[in-house]
C-alpha cells in the first residue's frame, strides 16, 4: 500500500484516470483513440438502435444506465459519417484487438469503458475520487470493472468458480430470475429502480459481497439488461451480427435452424456460452408464460434492444433453443465456502470444493498484480488460501482411509481366492488323484495338479482315496458358493457405484453442515462394520472347512 | 484489559520465507500440528490459524508458508505486503540457502519499506550438527548486522520450534502497540489533512 502510483491517485485524484491510461498504455498510444473508439461504438449502438426503432417505433427503451450515455453521443452528422464505414473499421478494430489479446488492451479496451462509466456518472465522480483516497487504494471498479468489460475479461475478473465460463452478476440474476422471479407477471418487460440498479452494479465492480435477494425482480433483470447493454459489442459480435439478422429472417423452419446452428457454432466460446445461458434461461421463462404472461414474443419485444438485434432474431433462437443450446442446462451457482464454513468430508467433495477455491484464489492473485487490492480483500485472500490448505489435507488424509479401506477390501478378495486356490493344493498334498481338479479356476495350478496327482495314483488306498473325494467334493462346493457370493457382491458394487454418480449433484446442494457430520460417522460406521465383516468371513470359511473335514471323516467312517 | 476478553483476539501475520527444502513447512507443521513429515513436497502456499495463548493473551496466529521455489515467486510477493511479522529461515547444513537470506531480507524491506520489520533469522535442521556447513558464529554476525535475532531450530526435535513463533510474535505485538500509540497522535493529523484536501476539491 506504500506503493508510488496509489499515493500519486491519492493526491492527485484529477489526474487519475488519464495517468491510469498513460500507465497502460506503456506500449501504444492506443488512448488518444480511445475517444474515437467509444464513440464507434456509441454510433453502432444508436444505429442499430435506430434501425430497429423504425421497425418497432412503438417501443419505449426502458430506463436503463446507459440511456444518459446514449443520449450524449456524438452528433448526428459525425453519426452518419461514420456510419457508412463503421462495419469496416470496427471489423479491423475487432480483429486486431482480438489478437492481441494480452492484458494491456484489455485494459485499454476497459479504461475506455470505464471513462464511457465516469462520464456518465459525472456529478457521482467527485465524490467517488474522495472515497479513493479514504480507502487508500486505487478502487479495483475503476480500474477493473466488470460492467462494460467485454465477455471474456468480465468473466476473467468475475469467474463463476464452479467452471462455468460466464460472467458472475449474469449467472447471479439468471439464477435469481429462475427461482424467484419466473413467476412475476411480466418478468423483464418491467423495470427496476435505476438507482438500485446503479447500487448492485458498482458493488459488482468493486467486488463487494451482494445479495440479489435483497432486490425485487424488476430491479434484477433490469441488472442483466444494464450488463448486456454495456456490452463493448453485442454479444453476436459485431462481425456475426448482420449474419445472424439473415438468418433469423429465414421463413423455412429447417435451414433457419440449421444456418443459426452454424452461426452460433462460430462464435467465440465465452459468447457462445453465454449465449446459450441466456437463451436457455429466457425459454425457461417463456415456459412459464401461464404465470408470467412473457410468451416467446413478448420477451423478444421486450428485450431486443438490450441484445443489440432484432426482435425477429431473438424469437427464433428462442423457437430453436432446444436444437440450438442442447446441452445447456441452468445450474444454480454454488459460491466458494467461507471461512468458517464446515468443509466437505467425501474426496469427490473436497477435490470439487478445491477446485473453487484455487480459481478464486487465482483471481485474487490477478487483481493484486494489477493494482492495490482492498484490505478485506487481502484478507480474503489470506482466508481462501487457508481454506486451500485446509482442504488439501482433508483430501490427504481422505486419501490414505481411502487406501486402507480398499487395502482391506483387496485382500479379503484375495483371502477368499486364496482359499479356492488352496483346495486343489490342498488335495494334491494329501496325494489324491482328483478328475475334478482341473475343474478348478485356477489354470495355473490345475495343469501341474493333474501330472503330480498322475505320478501318484496307484500308490493311494483306496480308503484315504474315498475321504479325500468326499472332502474334495465338499471344498468345491464351498467354492463355487464363494465363487458366487463374490460374483454377487462385485454386481452390487457396481450397482451402487452406478446409484452414487447421478446422486452426487442433489446431494451438493444439501446444505454441508450436518451433512458432513452424518458422512462422517456413517464413513467411521463404514469402516468397523468393513473390519467385522472380514474377521466374520474368515471364520465362516474357516468353519466351512472344519465342517467339510468332519463330515468326510465321518461318512469314510460309517 | 476489561476490553479485550469481549474483543476479537488480536491476529498476528506471520510469513515463512527461505530457500526451497530449509525446512518451512516442516517447522510449521511442527508448530501447528506437532508432527514431523519426512518427505519433501515443495510448498506453492499454504495458510495456517492457530489459536495460542501468549503472554496470558488469547491471540490468533496467521501463518503463511510460501514457496522456496522462484516458480512461485509472483504468488509470495503478493503475500509480503499484508505480512508483519518474518521468519527467515535457511538450512543451517546448506550454505546456499544462507546467502539467499540476504536476497529474502532486500526484498522483504522493499515492498515493507521498514528496517524494523519483525523479523527472525532461523538456522534450521540444528539435529545435522555432523552436516553443518553454517556456522553458529557466521549466522549471528549476520543477524547482528540486521539488529535481528538468530535462533537455530529443528523441526524434527521440535527444539525452539515454539520459541521462534512466539518471539516473533511478541515482536510484532510491541510493534503494534507502539503503532497504536503514534497512530492516536498522528491520527488526528491525517483526518484533518484529509478533510482539507476534500474541501480544497
Amino acid at each position: 500500500m506504500d506503493f508510488d502510483s496509489p499515493d500519486v491517485m491519492k493526491d492527485f485524484p484529477g489526474l487519475y484516470a488519464s495517468e491510469l491510461n498513460k500507465q497502460c498504455n506503456n506500449d501504444s498510444d492506443y488512448s488518444d483513440e480511445n475517444e474515437k473508439a467509444m464513440k464507434k461504438d456509441l454510433i453502432g449502438k444508436r444505429k442499430e438502435k435506430k434501425d430497429k426503432d423504425k421497425g418497432y417505433a412503438a417501443l419505449e427503451g426502458e430506463s436503463s444506465a446507459d440511456e444518459n450515455f446514449k443520449s450524449r453521443s456524438p452528433s448526428k452528422t459525425k453519426k452518419a459519417k461514420s456510419f457508412k464505414f463503421s462495419t469496416k473499421t470496427k471489423e479491423k478494430r475487432d480483429k486486431s484487438r482480438e489478437k492481441e489479446k494480452d492484458g494491456d488492451k484489455k485494459k485499454d479496451r476497459d479504461k475506455k469503458n470505464d471513462k464511457k462509466l465516469d462520464k456518465e456518472k459525472g456529478k457521482n465522480e467527485k465524490t467517488k475520487k474522495l472515497k479513493q483516497s479514504l480507502d487508500e487504494t486505487a478502487d479495483i471498479g475503476d480500474i477493473l470493472p466488470i460492467f462494460g468489460a467485454s465477455i471474456e475479461v468480465a468473466v476473467e475478473r468475475s469467474r463463476c468458480h464452479d467452471g462455468v465460463d460466464i460472467p458472475l452478476p449474469v449467472r447471479e440474476c439468471i439464477d435469481y430470475v429462475e427461482t424467484i422471479g419466473i413467476s412475476f407477471e411480466s418478468v423483464y418487460k418491467i423495470s427496476g429502480t435505476k438507482s438500485k440498479v446503479l447500487q448492485i452494479r458498482k458493488m459488482y465492480n468493486q467486488r463487494g459481497n451482494i445479495n440479489l435477494s435483497d432486490y425485487d425482480t424488476p430491479t434484477i433483470t433490469s441488472l442483466l439488461k444494464t450488463y448486456l447493454r454495456d456490452l463493448p459489442e453485442p454479444v453476436f459480435t459485431n462481425d456475426l451480427l448482420i449474419r445472424f439478422e439473415e438468418a433469423g429472417a429465414i421463413l423455412n423452419l429447417n435451414t433457419r435452424e440449421k444456418h443459426l446452428k452454424i452461426l452460433v457454432d462460430n462464435l467465440p466460446p465465452y459468447n457462445k456460452l453465454l449465449l446459450a445461458w441466456l437463451i436457455t434461461h429466457l425459454h425457461n421463462v417463456s415456459l412459464n408464460e401461464k404465470f408470467n404472461k412473457m410468451s416467446k414474443q413478448n420477451l423478444s419485444t421486450a428485450l431486443n434492444h438490450t441484445f443489440h438485434c432484432s426482435s425477429r432474431l431473438l424469437h427464433a433462437l428462442l423457437h430453436h433453443c432446444p436444437a440450438l443450446f442442447p446441452n445447456t442446462r441452468i445450474e444454480r451457482y454454488v459460491p466458494p465456502l467461507e471461512s468458517g464454513a464446515k468443509l466437505p468430508e467425501h474426496p469427490v467433495e473436497i477435490d470439487r470444493e478445491l477446485k473453487k477455491q484455487e480459481s478464486l484464489l487465482t483471481q485474487i492473485h490477478k487483481e493484486m498484480n494489477v493494482c492495490c487490492i482492498s484490505k478485506q480483500r487481502e484478507e480474503l485472500l489470506w482466508e481462501v488460501q487457508r481454506i486451500i490448505t485446509q482442504l488439501k489435507r482433508k483430501l490427504k488424509s481422505a486419501n490414505k482411509d481411502k487406501e486402507v479401506v480398499e487395502k482391506v477390501e483387496v485382500v479379503e478378495e484375495k483371502e477368499e481366492v486364496k482359499e479356492e486356490s488352496q483346495e486343489p493344493s490342498d488335495t494334491h498334498q494329501k496325494k489324491q488323484n482328483l478328475s475334478s481338479v482341473p475343474e478348478c479356476q485356477c489354470e495355473d495350478i490345475s495343469p501341474v495338479d493333474i501330472e503330480e496327482c498322475d505320478v501318484n495314483t496307484e500308490s493311494v488306498l483306496d480308503n484315504t482315496l474315498a475321504l479325500l473325494q468326499l472332502k474334495n467334493d465338499g471344498l468345491h462346493s464351498l467354492r463355487d458358493s464363494l465363487l458366487k457370493d463374490i460374483q454377487e457382491e462385485r454386481n452390487q458394487i457396481l450397482m451402487l457405484k452406478s446409484q452414487l454418480t447421478p446422486e452426487m449433484p442433489p446431494v451438493m446442494m444439501i446444505p454441508n453442515e450436518n451433512l458432513d457430520e452424518v458422512m462422517d460417522l456413517f464413513l467411521k460406521e463404514n469402516q468397523i462394520l468393513q473390519i467385522k465383516k472380514i474377521n466374520l468371513v474368515r471364520q465362516i470359511i474357516e468353519e466351512q472347512e472344519m465342517c467339510i473335514e468332519l463330515k468326510a471323516q465321518i461318512i469314510s467312517k460309517s | 484489559m476489561s476490553k479485550k476478553p469481549t474483543a476479537q483476539p488480536a491476529l498476528h501475520k506471520v510469513i515463512m520465507v527461505g530457500s526451497g527444502g530449509v525446512g518451512k513447512s516442516a517447522l510449521t507443521l511442527q508448530f501447528m500440528y506437532d508432527e514431523f513429515v519426512e518427505d519433501y513436497e515443495p510448498t506453492k502456499a499454504d495458510s495456517y490459524r492457530k489459536k495460542i495463548l501468549l503472554d496470558g493473551e488469547d491471540v490468533q496466529i496467521d501463518i503463511l508458508d510460501t514457496a522456496g521455489q522462484e516458480d512461485y515467486a509472483a504468488i509470495r510477493d503478493n503475500y509480503f505486503r499484508s505480512g508483519e511479522g518474518f521468519l527467515c529461515i535457511f538450512s543451517i547444513t546448506e550454505d546456499e540457502s544462507f546467502q539467499a537470506t540476504q536476497e529474502f531480507r532486500e526484498q522483504i524491506l522493499r515492498v515493507k519499506n521498514d528496517e524494523n520489520i519483525p523479523f527472525l533469522l532461523v538456522g534450521n535442521k540444528s539435529d545435522l550438527e555432523d552436516r553443518r556447513k553454517v556456522s553458529f558464529q557466521e549466522a549471528s554476525e549476520r543477524a547482528k548486522q540486521w539488529g535481528v535475532p538468530y535462533v537455530e531450530t529443528s523441526a524434527k526435535t521440535r527444539e525452539h520450534v515454539d520459541k521462534v513463533f512466539y518471539d516473533l510474535m511478541r515482536e510484532i505485538r510491541a510493534r503494534k502497540m507502539e503503532e497504536n500509540k503514534t497512530n492516536n497522535g498522528r491520527g488526528k493529523d491525517k483526518s484533518k489533512k484529509k478533510k482539507l484536501k476534500c474541501t480544497i476539491l
